[in-house]
């Protein structure tokens, strides 16, 4: 048989025996696809007008993140058919093969593979191309009719990427074959299962892999104030290099100590399972810490998605919190307004502060362009209650201010504010931060404090060159009509020269088009959790697969024995259980810090979140599992196969 | 003496209509308890077969099986996988001692997968080494250890549940003499002492000369059987001359 040919044929062997593999693979590929054709396609132009740069710029992105995946993945994916090749390796060197030849027809076989996954791959991605652009913008609530079309664009990256790692995994394996020796290739990867480790080197890995794990939620946990990103970066590098340990020294240690302690071990199958978890750990830990590692990524971007989302509520809320605000540098008739603006749009509620505005030289900061304001605590306090905003401050002392701020997306400079400012000569305690849009809009551009009736009184009469303002704010009806008030309010609006009067309105934007790649980049994130959720469900399901591929000769020994199905298959699900909800638990405690990090960065709380999300994944994995128990228990049972 | 097995009229053919072999044809043999029995035969004459037979792991296409007075060949799956574990032993010629764990959790097995507390697990695993010669190697992993070490935890593990009849397909192929000695000598010990009942199936003679009873096996019949008198050389020769009277098939 020629060299091609024998390629050939393990290849056909290969697809329907590692057949999800392969599917993973070309699933990957198409997924990868239609991140890219998302940036390139003509059907997408449509997304012009909604600010398409930051979309390209996330896709970019989630392509970046995905590539990552990608290659674990390939890596995983050649190493199993790499190692198929080495347990065969004996055959083929009856077949007088030599290393070399035996290298050749792996890379071959390899490259079919790889070639038919790409091909697949593509093919689907194109066939799908559509089906999930509409998905995207469903999800992102963007309506707009997508058409059908075709450009090569796309394909450059997916193809380009996908040929340069699985060429490169292809050509290791062809060189690991090529320079083991035949006694080697021989004895497997069998024996370096038990080889037992030096006693050091695991003291040392259990030890490392314990603290560098712990301060990797150190890190994590406090990410507050300036150094919160560095401390989540420091926090992601230590936590993947703690699971990693963990799984190569801690956990494997513990499977040991159990398998040492006949007490527990001689109880129910464990003497199965146990040991045969232990035997294997070794073997399988990376594709553990892999998967933990992309499930914490999954739940991460879960939360990410989630806090953008809410973020992006609020702000959207505070300017709707007043259709159209007046202000005006004279006291003016608030009432007289609200009918105006009554004779085309139903006024919901409106209400009235006067401000002062405080100059920064009074405050002593060096922003001098910024507007710091003072507002009276009771006008403020009747604002709210007739918007029907909750205000829980008790009557201010003198000495005390509240001070006012606006919601942003992403803030790193953390939820501090200062405890003090000094206005003037004095100096007045801050007791509270708050972010409730009660003055509305003014708050975005102005640092408001709500200060006593009395101080506010004393700020009027002493500061020079501080200028009262009046601030009128109408909620209507229906925001969508404010048009037809605006021609009213229009007439309102005059400026005129220093010192005269001055009266200014300002209109809520309606949902703003620019933002909708925030919701652009919510539906993206919610679709990598589940591809990165789903792909740690077929890792492991893989994985799971391959090693019963090994057991069925143990399994028919021990029906031999006359060990009775049942308890073998006990045994057999409660193995499997563990290759699942390992990770998912480490996961578990990983992602509470990771999230809780992340909740601190954008001042969200994200436990509810994470509930979620893990939810989810436990959901799916308890689905796969069961799949997997399943499909383990017909191979292992199932008479005559 | 108490029956424990009974075989009547055990016939087996392989293949299809029209391509049948007949492997076995109408076997009958009784076994008692304390029996120390060897089969012989030529290669291809149904030795395997007819163990397999008897230890329930096939079935036969006639005739009539009784493990003390029940018939197996009635009985469901489920049925006979209990009678394997609670009454039957298995010596294997590879040995199958699971790669996945020492020695110890390995001659372990059977009690801890029938719900023996693991106090009296550990005594009677330290029982069994003794008397096997493995205490120690009860921390090793098969694969630290000699083919004759497997074999002998093989049978350690085989008798531990203390099994009415012990069948071993030859369990000595694998071994060179010294190793085979030793473990013919533990079974040997096992069946005077603890009068275990054992079967085994080889084609041997030194291994045969160690039975109490030794029967040869051919076209599918029993064509005759010898037994143990006198000491271990004369049955070994009276082996030799009855193999080369039957044909000299054998060495
Ligand atoms: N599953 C099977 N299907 C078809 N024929 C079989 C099967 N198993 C055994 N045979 C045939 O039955 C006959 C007896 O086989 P068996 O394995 O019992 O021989 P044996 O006496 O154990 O030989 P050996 O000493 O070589 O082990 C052989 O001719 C064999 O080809
Ligand atoms: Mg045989």
């Amino acid at each position: 048989m020629s060299l091609f040919r024998l390629a050939l044929s393990n290849f056909k062997r290969s697809v329907r025996e590692f057949g999800m593999l392969i599917l993973s693979l070309t699933v990957s590929v198409c997924v990868l696809f239609n991140f890219q054709n998302v940036i390139y396609a003509d059907s997408m132009d449509v997304l012009l007008e909604f600010n398409k740069d930051y979309i390209d710029m996330i896709m970019q992105a989630a392509t970046v993140v995905f590539l990552v995946f990608l290659f674990f993945f390939i890596w995983y994916a050649t190493n199993v058919f790499l190692n198929q090749r080495k347990k065969e390796i004996g055959i083929y060197i009856f077949m007088g093969l030599d290393n070399g030849r035996i290298g050749r027809m792996y890379a071959l076989e390899s490259i079919l593979i790889g070639s038919f996954s790409l091909a697949a791959g593509l093919f689907c991605g194109i066939v799908f191309s559509k089906f999930f652009q509409m998905l995207l913008l469903k999800l992102s609530e963007i309506s707009v009719d997508i058409q059908f079309s075709f450009s090569w664009k796309p394909l450059v990256v997916p193809s380009v990427t996908f040929a340069v790692i699985y060429g490169f995994m292809t050509m290791k394996g062809c060189y690991t074959l090529k320079t083991s020796s035949v006694l080697n290739l021989l004895s497997g990867s069998r024996q370096k299962e038990i080889k037992p480790e030096k006693k050091l080197v695991t003291a040392f890995r259990i030890i490392t892999g314990i603290g560098i794990l712990g301060a990797g939620y150190g890190f994590a946990w406090h990410t507050e104030g300036l150094d919160a990103l560095n401390h989540a970066l420091i926090a992601v590098v230590l936590v993947i290099a703690g699971v990693y340990l963990l799984y190569s020294g801690f956990i494997p240690a513990i499977l040991r100590a159990l398998t040492r302690n006949k007490n527990y071990l001689y109880k129910r199958e464990r003497n199965l399972w146990v040991n045969s978890l232990a035997f294997r750990i070794k073997k399988n830990y990376r594709t553990y810490a892999m998967v933990t590692v992309l499930m914490i990524c999954a739940v991460t971007v879960m939360a990410i998605s989630i806090a953008m989302k809410q973020r992006y509520e609020k702000i959207n809320y505070f300017g709707q919190v007043y259709s159209c605000q007046v202000i005006s540098n004279e006291s003016l008739n608030g009432e007289e307004i609200a009918e105006g603006i009554g004779q085309e749009n139903q006024v919901e509620y409106w209400n009235e502060v006067s401000c002062l505005v405080l100059s920064p030289e009074l405050l002593h900061t060096p922003y001098q362009e910024w507007v710091y304001m003072a507002a009276p605590y009771s006008q403020v306090k009747e604002a709210a209650e007739r918007a029907g905003l909750e205000f829980e401050y008790k009557e201010l002392k003198d000495s005390q201010v509240i001070q006012l701020s606006h919601e942003i997306l992403l803030s790193l400079a953390g939820n501090d504010w200062d405890r003090e400012v000094e206005i003037g000569q004095e100096t007045y305690q801050v007791i509270a931060e708050d972010k409730t849009p009660y003055l509305g809009n003014m708050q975005n551009q102005a640092t408001i404090y709500i200060v006593s009736d009395g101080l506010y009184e004393k700020l009027e009469s002493e500061a020079a060159g501080g200028m009262n303002y009046y601030l009128y704010n109408y909620r209507i009806q229906d925001p969508e009509n404010l048009d037809a008030s605006k021609e009213y309010l229009g007439s309102l609006s005059q400026t005129e020269e220093e010192g005269g009067k001055f009266v200014g309105v300002m209109y809520s934007q309606s949902e703003q088009k620019d933002d909708s790649w925030i919701r652009i980049m919510y539906s993206l994130c919610l679709f990598m959790f589940a591809t990165l959720m789903l792909a740690c469900g077929t890792i492991i399901f893989m994985k799971v697969s391959n090693d019963v591929y090994e057991d069925k000769e143990r399994y028919r020994v021990l029906e031999k024995l006359g060990i009775p199905r049942e308890v073998l298959c006990r045994s057999v699900r409660k193995e499997i259980s563990f290759a699942y909800y390992c990770p998912f638990l480490l996961m578990c405690v990983t992602s509470f810090f990771s999230v809780h990090a992340l909740g601190n960065v954008m001042q969200e709380d994200l436990l509810r979140v994470n509930l979620w999300s893990a939810a989810a994944i436990l959901g799916v994995f308890t689905v796969i599992c069961l799949l997997s128990v399943k499909g383990a228990q017909r191979r292992l049972f199932m008479p005559g196969k | 003496m108490n029956k424990i097995l009974e075989i009547r009229n055990l016939s087996k053919s392989y293949g299809r209509k029209g391509y049948k072999t007949m492997v076995l044809q109408d076997i009958s043999m009784d076994i008692y308890e304390g029996d120390f029995i060897a089969i012989m035969g030529p290669s291809g004459s149904g030795k395997t077969t007819l163990l397999n037979l008897l230890s329930t792991l096939d079935k036969p296409d006639r005739g009539e099986i009784l493990l003390e007075g029940d018939n197996v060949i009635k009985m469901k799956n489920k049925k006979l996988s209990l009678i394997r574990r609670d009454k039957i032993g298995f010596i294997f010629q590879d040995y199958n001692l699971l790669d996945n764990m020492t020695l110890q959790d390995n001659i372990a097995l059977p009690l801890t997968l029938n719900g023996v507390s693991p106090e009296k697990t550990i005594q009677k695993v330290q029982e069994k080494a003794v008397r096997f010669g493995l205490e120690a190697h009860l921390k090793k992993y098969p694969y630290q250890l000699s083919g004759g070490q497997k074999q002998r935890a093989a049978s350690a593990r085989a008798l531990i549940t203390n099994p009415r009849i012990l069948f071993a397909d030859e369990p000595t192929g694998a071994l060179d003499s010294r190793s085979s000695r030793d473990l013919l000598c533990c079974l040997k010990a096992a069946n005077e002492e603890g009068s275990a009942t054992i079967l085994m199936v080889t084609h041997d003679v030194y291994t045969a000369s160690y039975a109490k009873q030794v029967y040869f096996l051919r076209d599918g019949q029993i064509q005759c059987r010898l037994n143990h008198r006198g000491n271990r050389k004369e049955f070994y020769e009276e082996i030799m001359q009855m193999l080369a009277s039957m044909g000299g098939e054998q060495e």
